[in-house]
């Protein structure tokens, strides 16, 4: 190769960074203006902002309503993941290695309330569960967070249950096993990581909601986004900006959770 | 211990049929080898037999009980999987002991036995190893000794050996003869690899297109094979297409591709003159001679030039051109009579030692002989 074709090479490769830098920094961008004026001082949000004080965050944990907002977030995104974690596993480990009817249809069947606009479901499941007389707003929440995670965790699933190596099964049951003891003492040591990180995004996913969360709260019981979105209409303070903070970071330490736990399979399975 | 008794066994998958139709019946104590090409319906016919899958037809009993419809884990057999299916994040130890767990052994029961079988198998210094860690051979040991811990009535091996390398595997096919002496459980082996099942079995059913096409010792189902398939499948061999000139008494002769009439020892078979045979010219049953001169030939005879020597490791064989047709023999490297390409050969055999096959590939005469 050709010194003036290696330094237009080089030339290309340095440009290609550079533009792809821009567009990551212009997506992130928003997540630095959030987190920036959270800690600014002054009644209104601006940006830059004038002078740096924590003041927002010591309001936000003074006030009653936030802190229970963030109990109803924490009550109803474990309450979805657990539940959305059981029937994703379940439904996937049910379709795998299985050629019937049932395993053919069943994933576009539970991939379907993930293409509802949640507009639809939120009002469907506002006008049904006052129907029925089901009133729980905090099982409300959990049903229709759990509709929209149950596809995530079943997704995951179907990737991680493809690399097991299913030989294992037939070797429990072969050795005496019941499925269920297979389940918990074969299956279950070898995809832990898969479903750790399943219930994580499922949580995860249901902190982040909010058109259903909307749709079916309750003058008791409302989550982080929906008190965020009514204090919005009243008035733009830099409290917005420290519970977005608190909600991305949230989802970033999520993220590195999973990551840690694949790194210690990982590892585990090295050592 | 106890017998398998297979009756009428098939297995579909969509419009493919694996299995089609199968008997077969494994003595109390056996080592029975199922041998046959990949996709014959092998390891399909152990699978349901293990349970790991249902029969379309057909029903499977482990001594006098029908166990078609119960699942694996109801039935006494255990399986070593080719790719062994050791546990992962168990160790050594509790891989064995996992069947016996499972049986609701207490936990000091079990450990002394897992440790007691871990020592057949000599593995008994591993005992809390990670079996990631382990090479093949050893994993092949302890899969065996997880089997074989929870005493099965039959003992099912899906070419387990497969995985290993050729000293190694050789050396396992000895062992697991012993070990099937020792333990005196019913054994049924599947395999791609005749020399496997000869080493290893009591006897030998060959599988083919699903079915089974011969069973009996090695010896005998190498001796008297009842069709091409099993001759082809049993080792190389000389296969030379024939016209049935003229029936004698004793069989027929028959003019061959290489311009010879040679005597078949085909009996009364029914066979008319005109018939066209496969006939198959085993290299172990040629003799070979350096001669003088192409006027050999003759109806247990011909005469040919050596144009080809392949060495084969231990082995080397030579190929003579019979005007345009060729017959391969071989010898042990370092014979004393080493031949050399351009060697003209008297090649001769035994007219009883020849074996005839009919267009569809059915043994002429078997029995006759």
């Amino acid at each position: 190769m050709s010194e003036v074709e290696l330094s237009r090479e080089r030339a290309e490769d340095v440009l290609f960074r550079a533009g792809y830098w821009l567009l990551f920094a212009l997506i992130m961008l928003p997540i630095v203006v959030v987190f920036v004026t959270s800690f600014q001082r002054g009644q209104y949000l601006t940006f830059p902002p004038h002078g740096f004080s924590l003041q927002w965050y010591r309001q936000f944990f003074a006030s009653a309503e936030w802190l229970s907002a963030v109990r109803d977030s924490v009550v109803i995104g474990v309450g979805a993941s657990v539940l959305s974690t059981v029937l994703g596993v379940m439904g996937s480990l049910a379709v795998q290695r299985s050629d019937s009817t049932l395993a053919r249809v069943l994933p576009p069947i539970i991939l379907l309330p993930l293409l509802l606009p949640p507009v639809v479901i939120g009002l469907t499941l506002l006008i049904y569960f006052n129907r029925i007389g089901f009133t729980n707003t905090y099982l409300n929440i959990i049903v229709a967070h759990t509709l929209w995670a149950t596809p995530l965790v079943f997704f995951v699933m179907q990737s991680v249950f493809a690399r097991f190596d299913w030989d294992l099964r037939d070797a429990g049951m072969d050795l005496g096993a019941r499925p269920s003891r297979v389940f918990y003492h074969v299956v279950l040591p070898n995809v832990r990581g898969g479903v750790l990180i399943s219930a994580v995004v499922a949580f995860i996913v249901s902190l982040q909601e909010f058109i259903m969360a909307m749709f079916l709260k309750s003058y008791g019981v409302q989550t982080v986004p929906v008190l965020a979105w009514t204090s919005l209409q009243s008035s733009l303070t830099p409290l917005v900006s420290v519970v977005s903070t608190f909600l991305v970071a949230v989802s970033i330490i999520g993220v590195l959770v999973s990551a840690a736990l694949m790194n210690m399979e990982w590892l585990a399975e090295r050592l | 211990m106890a017998s398998v008794t297979l009756s009428g066994l098939r297995k579909e998958y969509g419009d493919l049929t694996a299995v089609d139709g199968l008997d077969l019946d494994v003595d109390d104590g056996e080592l029975l080898c199922l041998l046959g090409p990949s996709g014959c319906g092998k390891s399909t016919t152990l699978r349901m037999l293990g349970g790991l899958e249902t029969p379309t037809d057909g029903d499977v009993h482990i001594g006098d009980e029908p166990v078609t419809d119960q699942p694996p884990y109801e039935r006494n057999t255990s399986m070593v999987f080719q790719s062994w299916a050791l546990f992962p994040r168990k160790s050594v130890i509790e891989n064995v002991a996992f069947g016996l767990k499972m049986d609701g052994v207490s936990e000091d029961e079990r450990r002394e036995r897992a440790r007691e079988m871990l020592d057949v198998v000599e593995m008994g210094e591993f005992v809390d190893h990670d079996p990631t860690d382990l090479s093949g051979g050893q994993k092949q040991r302890v899969a065996l000794a997880r089997s074989l811990a929870i005493e099965p009535d039959v003992l099912l091996l899906d070419e387990p050996l497969s995985n290993l390398d050729k000293r190694l595997r050789e050396q396992m096919q000895l062992e697991l003869r012993n070990i099937h002496d020792a333990v005196e459980t019913t054994f049924v082996h599947v395999t791609h690899d005749q020399n496997e099942a000869f080493t290893l079995a009591d006897s030998i059913a060959i599988m083919h297109d699903g079915d089974i096409e011969q069973i009996g010792a090695p010896r005998e189902v190498y001796d008297d094979p009842v069709s091409l398939f099993i001759e082809e499948f049993l080792g190389d061999t000389n296969l030379v297409d024939a016209t049935v000139a003229e029936v004698t008494e004793t069989g027929v002769i028959a003019d061959t591709a290489f311009d010879t009439e040679v005597d078949v020892r085909t009996g009364d078979a029914a066979v008319a003159q005109g018939d066209g045979l496969s006939v198959s010219f085993r290299p172990e049953e040629l003799d070979v001679e350096r001669v003088e001169g192409t006027d050999g030939d003759g109806a247990s005879a011909v005469t040919g030039e050596i144009t080809d020597v392949l060495y084969r490791g231990s082995t080397v064989r030579f190929y003579v051109d019979l005007g345009g047709e060729h017959l391969f023999f071989e010898q042990s490297v370092g014979a004393d009579t080493a031949f050399s390409a351009g060697d003209v050969v008297r090649v001769s055999w035994d007219p009883d030692d020849l074996l005839a096959f009919a267009a569809d590939g059915a043994r002429v005469g078997r029995g006759e002989t």
